[in-house]
């Protein structure tokens, strides 16, 4: 059946020749498990779009929807939080894979002749996984989205000379706003995803014209141990493709993609922290302060990517072998382990005024300070009411069990306070009390 | 190993398949108990004359709570009780109308005839008109809307 209907497409549109040029291409030195990392991001990319399709199906990229419809998708609609799970887990292994497969090619010296547009193509498709990594997380328009993209576009308004003007262009305004998130959300479902998929053909098609790097001493060794695509390595590809399949499964069944309260424009206690795979970039900008921002906002990421396109141009000889190219391994080792120190520290930065920010509980707290009507009396750093106390430092003066019950009941702890019952859950007095608590 | 690897793709599609399928369709297909909507004065109906009242419903769909402009067909009975149709022609959902000279609910688009019961007097309609819940609080008439399929004999939600 399935032979005949091969044979009806070959005599029409010569399937088989396609299938030939596709699974053919030889590679020097046979297949081997260290190349399954291209075919493994193609598998990533094809799942972010199907799940990111069906995320849009319940997505509404305004201020005022993006937070509940993203609610809704995590906690309510059949499968959501599944499918967020694995958009979202997608996204982090994406970005993991994407470097490790830089550093397999850089290692095994495959972007030397004949095979520099392909590099050159990688780069470009580095900067598009990361530039999806950075839009992505500002659609679920919570504190971690809106306070890391305040922090994250900022650092286009340290350009100098053009600075303001991108920054606007790039946010859409001088604040982040509806403008922000509807061309956010354009440029990681519309713009983004075309030009990955463009360039990851062109890439995956003059990587066939150029011919597979293979192994750097396949030369020497006998050449017949050259393999074609077909069947070996694409059956590594497959296995390895299922075993991420199944630990990306895992991750979006056990660890739920997080969701953190709605963005507030107004929070002051909120410590911004970007996703763990920009945390290299979040420490350089601590490292550069004031004039010298610049620096680590412009200069190095863009001498960076000056680099990486450069590679194939300064180390031009014909050797591939990692033992005989001692300065580019070096340079290697230095790339990775600076950007793990750099990721250490950043993980490792100070949280200012911890309390206010490490539990969940103390930043639903908050929102119900600010929902319940509470400043109308009260005034916490200098904004709310005289008519009660403030707020500022009762953590000092009171602690949680007190705060329990006299917000449980204000009459019974206190006759003769003003302070009406608040009209709110158990769950909601939890969060306030460890919110109030906290602020010492 | 063309069958390993054509396993493996298809083993990662039939898993895909189950939440991206229950995803894409059960959250539209969960229905939801209608609520009561306030469907105006009782006493300002005219017995015996159909009257065509607007309200708005709260809707939920998923995470948006919509107020929905609603009209229905109110009749208060000589008996003193009230019938309430929806809006739609149970033949394809157009909007019909009570012509009081002919004593006849009509359908513009395919020229349904009904009388003050919904009962079907002529035309293509296969179904009276729907009623729907109603019932009368104080002076208030309080209705529950819903939406029926059109074309069939019977009556179903949509």
């Amino acid at each position: 059946m399935l032979t005949k209907l091969v044979d009806w497409l070959d005599e029409r549109i010569r399937v088989k020749s396609l299938w030939k040029v596709m699974t053919e291409r030889p590679i020097p030195g046979g297949s081997s498990w260290f190349y399954v990392l291209g075919a493994t991001l193609a598998f990533i990319f094809v799942l972010q779009l199907t799940t990111g399709i069906f995320l849009a199906m319940y997505y509404a990229p305004t201020p005022d929807h993006a937070y509940a419809s993203v609610k809704y998708i995590q906690e309510e609609a059949a499968f959501g939080g599944i499918v967020r799970g694995i958009h979202h887990w997608g996204a982090t292994f994406m970005m993991v894979i994407v470097a490790l497969h830089m550093l397999r090619v850089f290692v095994f010296g495959a972007y030397k002749k004949p095979r520099e547009p392909v590099w050159l193509i990688g780069v470009g498709l580095i900067t598009i996984v990361g530039g999806f990594a950075f839009t992505g997380y500002l659609l679920p328009w919570d504190q971690k989205a809106y306070w890391a993209t305040v922090v994250g576009t900022n650092v286009a308004g340290t350009v100098p000379v053009a600075g303001g003007l991108l920054l606007r262009i790039v946010r859409g305004g001088d604040e982040l706003g509806a403008f922000a998130l509807s061309r956010f959300f354009a440029i990681h479902t519309y713009i983004l995803p075309w030009t990955l998929a463009l360039l990851a053909g062109l890439h995956i098609y003059i990587l066939e014209r150029a011919g597979a790097g293979g192994l750097w001493n396949a030369a020497q060794k006998v050449p017949d141990k050259s393999e074609p695509l077909f069947p070996n390595q694409i059956f590594k590809d497959s296995l390895f493709i299922l075993l991420v399949f199944i630990l990306l499964l895992s991750f979006a069944l056990f660890a739920p993609a997080p969701l953190e309260p709605q963005a507030d424009p107004t929070d002051t206690t909120y410590n911004p922290r970007p996703e763990w795979y920009f945390y290299f970039v979040f420490q350089m900008l601590r490292i550069f302060e004031g004039r010298f921002e610049v620096i680590g906002t412009v200069v190095i990421p863009n001498i960076v990517i000056f680099l990486l396109l450069l590679i194939p141009f300064l180390d031009r000889r014909p050797e591939r072998s990692p033992r005989k190219r001692p300065f580019m391994m070096t340079a290697a080792a230095a790339a990775v382990i600076i950007v793990s120190a750099l990721t250490i520290a950043g993980a490792r930065a100070p949280i200012v005024g911890a309390p206010a920010v490490t539990s969940p509980s103390v930043l639903a707290g908050r929102v119900v300070f600010a929902k319940s009507g509470c400043v109308a009396c009260h005034s916490i750093q200098g904004k709310g009411g005289t008519v009660g106390p403030d707020l500022t430092r009762v953590g000092s003066r009171r602690d949680a069990p007190w705060l329990a019950r006299f917000l449980a009941d204000p009459k019974a702890v206190n006759p003769g306070t003003i302070m009406p019952k608040p009209d709110i859950t158990d769950q909601e007095r939890q969060d306030l009390v460890n919110y109030l608590a906290g602020l010492k | 190993m063309i069958r390993a690897i054509v396993a493996v793709f298809a083993f990662i599609g039939a898993v895909l398949a189950i939440p991206l399928g229950g995803f894409g369709v059960l959250p539209v297909l969960k229905r939801k108990e209608p609520g009561w909507s306030d469907a105006g004065s009782y006493r300002d109906l005219p017995a015996g004359e159909p009257q065509e009242r607007r309200f708005f419903e709260i809707v939920k769909k998923g995470w948006q709570e919509e107020k929905v402009e609603r009209a229905v067909w109110l009749v208060r009975r000589l008996d003193g009780s009230v019938t309430v149709f929806s809006p739609s022609c149970p033949h394809l959902g157009c909007g019909y109308r009570w012509i009081p000279e002919e004593d006849r609910f009509k359908c513009p688009c395919h020229i349904s005839v009904f009388d003050i019961s919904g009962k079907v007097l002529g035309g293509p309609a296969p179904r009276p008109l729907d009623t729907l819940q109603a019932r009368v609080e104080g002076n208030k008439v309080f209705v529950k809307f819903e939406v029926f399929q059109v074309g069939t004999s019977k009556k179903m939600v949509a």
